[in-house]
């Protein structure tokens, strides 16, 4: 199994949302953003741009709330596969899902779940501000570390 | 044919008996006028007669967006809202990004015509083939992003839903009134707020969910890819990231063609301080781009004031610095990002607004207007809170702020001094003298909807060569102006034409639409447009005599700084535009001329 994983970082995100219109166009062939499995939000409260995309949780809770396991999970990159066959689209993915990554797609009313593009998301490969990336597991968090390791260093220079 | 990028579809809401349909999109008029800016002036031409009151039922609010519009072209963001302007009372058009032209088309519609007249506040909710007429009688008198908030609210939580709205300005008929998209972005010019405000329209929410194909996918991929990588490189592109439009500021000001006090200079003696670095150190807390540009010249900015206390927006862009700021007189951030937060949350033009009030302030100055009339403001040049408090009587249409919400031309008339409104056809100038940079006054004289700036911005290749000749800058203008045209009506970002240059732009148009097209047919079409416009002013009685300068630019010499010394001969520059263009001498466009471009 992969050991990389997806990583947004909404403190480098910008909004351009070009990561929904690859998306879009590599699954489906066309732009449209209902049918991207990475979605931006901006919240204007407080002027932030928000990436949302599967994280490949495991356990994974919409594999484990799937009342017909229909999500499975890919033994090369780690991602969450949904069986269009046997998917009834009863939306407990959705709820379940803690980075609201999961939509239904309207054509065929089946779960729709990033597939980390069988390895290479396509996503990471468009972003220009580097907010998505498709890193090691073991490291992914050391951006955040430092962050919080300059932020804790610059409370104690102010006192 | 079926051309690529578009949906066919156009949405047509008519206010006063509340019937909504749905027309195909005229692809002979795609052809031939493009889209955004091009098309509506199609529809413009076509369905407001001459003479139309811009705040009667008939004006109409034409939203057209492009064919390039949320395909993977890069910057695709733009849509024209085509109207009679209630400034300039001449066709205009203004053009806003962010996410609301794309989230149009994403509904399945190429463009929406707004027409007639609401009894009572109302707003539209499209979501794909649902259209629904609502009540917005709360929503009247709200802010800007409080009725962004209280619409996606009642829409079922849903922040993905992008909201184009009118604050309490386009209410009151304010004519510098915006329609303001995701809070901050604006279709700025021109008043198309005010036309909104008296169609009792609050609002227009959208969301869609259809697929936007272009004709040629993989070559529009292989495109944006490159286009991407470029801005990646470019200068310009990367010092609009790192400072947002504001990095024009120290050139300009280095120039000495800098907006300063009501245009009486153009080099702001304290200008170093709204510089793009001192901005970035001082207020910028963020970046915030449109949609599918991979350039983020938005910046977010806070300040935590003592005078005006915490303020938080997105923006100021240069023109609102340059308005607010330098032809205020103003250097101080707090005071310019206070002022800014007024016009965006009561949605009127920062660049009218700031027109309007050093305006004010050179009465103030001169003794033509006194405390009595300000309502005991001190309105001063360089004064930061009579700056801000000047504009909130103007947004709430208080005191001298009532007669000043008419705009510049209107209020300097009234006032009994035209001869300081910086205005033409109403509409007042941007922040570029043109008395450093001479192109700059035929721009702001032959636009069509008053003085605008993007209508031909020349500043590159003029401060290339010699930016004070005043004979020999017609060809350039022209060029300039077609250019403009084309981008303008391809829906993409001014900002992309750092990466898009006119073989580029044709490469795109023909992945996007299917078309086959080259450089010179393009430019055709970029001419045809501009000679459209034109028509329709001459139809509306327009002619040599409006497209004119203020005097302060032809007979006052500029005092100071690297431009000293200069004025605009600007009959020459105004004799050879018309030939170059094909015009006669009183600026109408010659049969043949109209024959060339089959109009």
């Amino acid at each position: 199994m992969s050991e990389k994983v997806l990583v947004c970082n909404s403190d480098k995100c910008v909004g351009c949302r070009i990561c929904e219109q690859w998306c879009s166009m590599e699954h489906f062939k066309v732009v449209n953003p209902v049918k991207a499995r990475i979605r931006v939000i901006r919240v204007h409260e407080t002027a932030k741009d928000v990436p949302l995309a599967c994280t490949q949780c495991d356990p994974a809770p919409c594999l484990k709330s799937c009342p017909i396991d229909a999500i499975s999970r890919d033994e090369a990159t780690g991602a969450l596969l949904v069986d269009n066959d046997k998917c009834i689209g009863c939306q407990k993915c959705i709820k379940v899902c803690p980075n609201g990554a999961v939509s239904i797609l309207k054509e065929t009313k089946k779960a729709l779940i990033c597939d980390l593009c069988k390895g290479e998301p396509v996503c990471v490969k468009v972003c220009p501000e580097g907010a998505v990336q498709y890193i090691d597991v073991s490291t992914m968090d050391l951006p955040f570390k430092s962050k919080a390791a300059k932020e804790i260093a610059l409370a104690g220079r102010d006192k | 044919m079926v051309l690529g990028g578009i949906t066919g579809k156009i949405l047509r809401v008519n206010l006063t008996d509340k019937k909504v349909t749905v027309e195909a999109t005229p692809e002979e008029a795609i052809q031939s006028f493009m889209g955004a800016r091009g098309l509506g002036a199609y529809y413009f031409n076509k369905e407001i007669a001459p003479k139309t009151d811009p705040f009667s039922s008939d004006n109409k609010l034409i939203f057209m967006t492009g064919p390039a519009a949320a395909t993977l072209a890069p910057g695709n963001n733009k849509v024209a809202v085509t109207f009679k302007s209630p400034m300039s009372n001449t066709y205009s058009w203004s053009l806003c990004g962010g996410f609301f032209g794309p989230e149009l088309k994403f509904s399945g519609y190429d463009g929406l015509i707004i027409e007639g007249k609401a009894d009572s506040p109302v707003y539209l909710w499209i979501s794909d083939n649902k259209v629904e007429i609502k009540p917005a009688g709360r929503l009247w008198g709200k802010l800007i992003p409080e009725t962004d908030k209280l619409i996606k609210k009642e829409l079922r939580d849903d922040e993905t839903i992008k909201v184009a709205c009118i604050g309490p300005a386009g209410e009151k008929l304010n004519r510098m009134a915006c329609i303001t998209t995701d809070c901050y972005r604006e279709f700025g010019r021109g008043g198309p707020g005010a036309v909104m405000g008296s169609k009792n329209l609050k609002a227009i929410a959208i969301r869609g969910s259809q697929d936007i194909s272009a004709a040629k996918p993989e070559e529009l991929k292989k495109l944006a890819l490159e286009v991407y990588g470029i801005l990646k490189k470019h200068p310009k592109a990367q010092a609009r990231r790192t400072f947002g439009t504001v990095e024009m500021v120290e050139g300009i000001n280095k120039l000495g063609f800098w907006s300063t006090r009501n245009f009486t200079t153009g080099y702001f003696e304290e200008g170093n301080k709204l510089i793009g670095p001192e901005m970035k150190k001082e207020v910028v807390v963020g970046d915030a781009s449109c949609y599918a540009c991979p350039i983020a010249c938005g910046k977010n900015t806070a300040v935590n004031s003592k005078k005006f206390g915490k303020v938080s927006i997105e923006g100021p862009e240069y023109e609102t610095v340059g308005l607010l700021g330098a032809n205020c007189g103003v250097s101080s951030w707090e005071a310019i990002i206070k002022a800014t937060e007024i016009c965006d949350h009561y949605g009127f033009d920062t660049i009218s607004a700031g027109a309007t009030v050093s305006f004010a302030m050179e009465c103030f100055e001169k003794g033509i207007l006194t405390k009595e009339d300000t309502g005991g403001i001190d309105l001063k040049f360089g004064n930061g809170e009579a700056l801000v408090e000047i504009l909130e009587k103007i947004a709430r249409r208080e005191g001298l702020g009532d007669l000043l919400a008419e705009g510049v031309k209107i209020a300097s008339e009234k006032i009994g001094a035209p001869e300081l409104a910086m205005h033409i056809k109403g509409m007042p100038l941007a922040t570029y003298d043109p008395r450093g940079c001479k192109g700059m006054a035929l721009t702001y004289a032959t636009s069509p909807k008053g003085a605008h700036h993007m209508v031909s911005p020349t500043m590159g290749p003029e401060i290339a060569g010699d930016r004070f000749a005043d004979s020999g800058k017609a060809p350039i203008v022209k060029e300039t102006q077609t250019f403009m045209a084309i981008v303008d009506s391809m829906a993409l970002c001014s900002s992309m034409r750092f990466a898009l240059s006119l073989e580029k732009q044709v490469e795109l148009y023909k992945a996007v639409t299917g078309l086959e097209f080259d450089n010179a047919e393009l430019m055709r079409v970029g001419e045809r447009i501009l000679n459209l416009e034109r028509l329709i002013n001459v139809k509306e009685g327009l002619s040599r005599k409006d497209d004119c300068l203020p005097e302060r630019f032809t007979k006052e010499p500029m005092p100071e700084g690297a431009s000293k010394g200069q004025v605009v001969d600007f009959n020459i520059m105004l004799d050879e535009f018309y030939a170059v263009m094909g015009w006669n001498e009183d600026g109408v466009p010659l049969k043949k001329k109209l024959e060339e471009l089959g109009l």
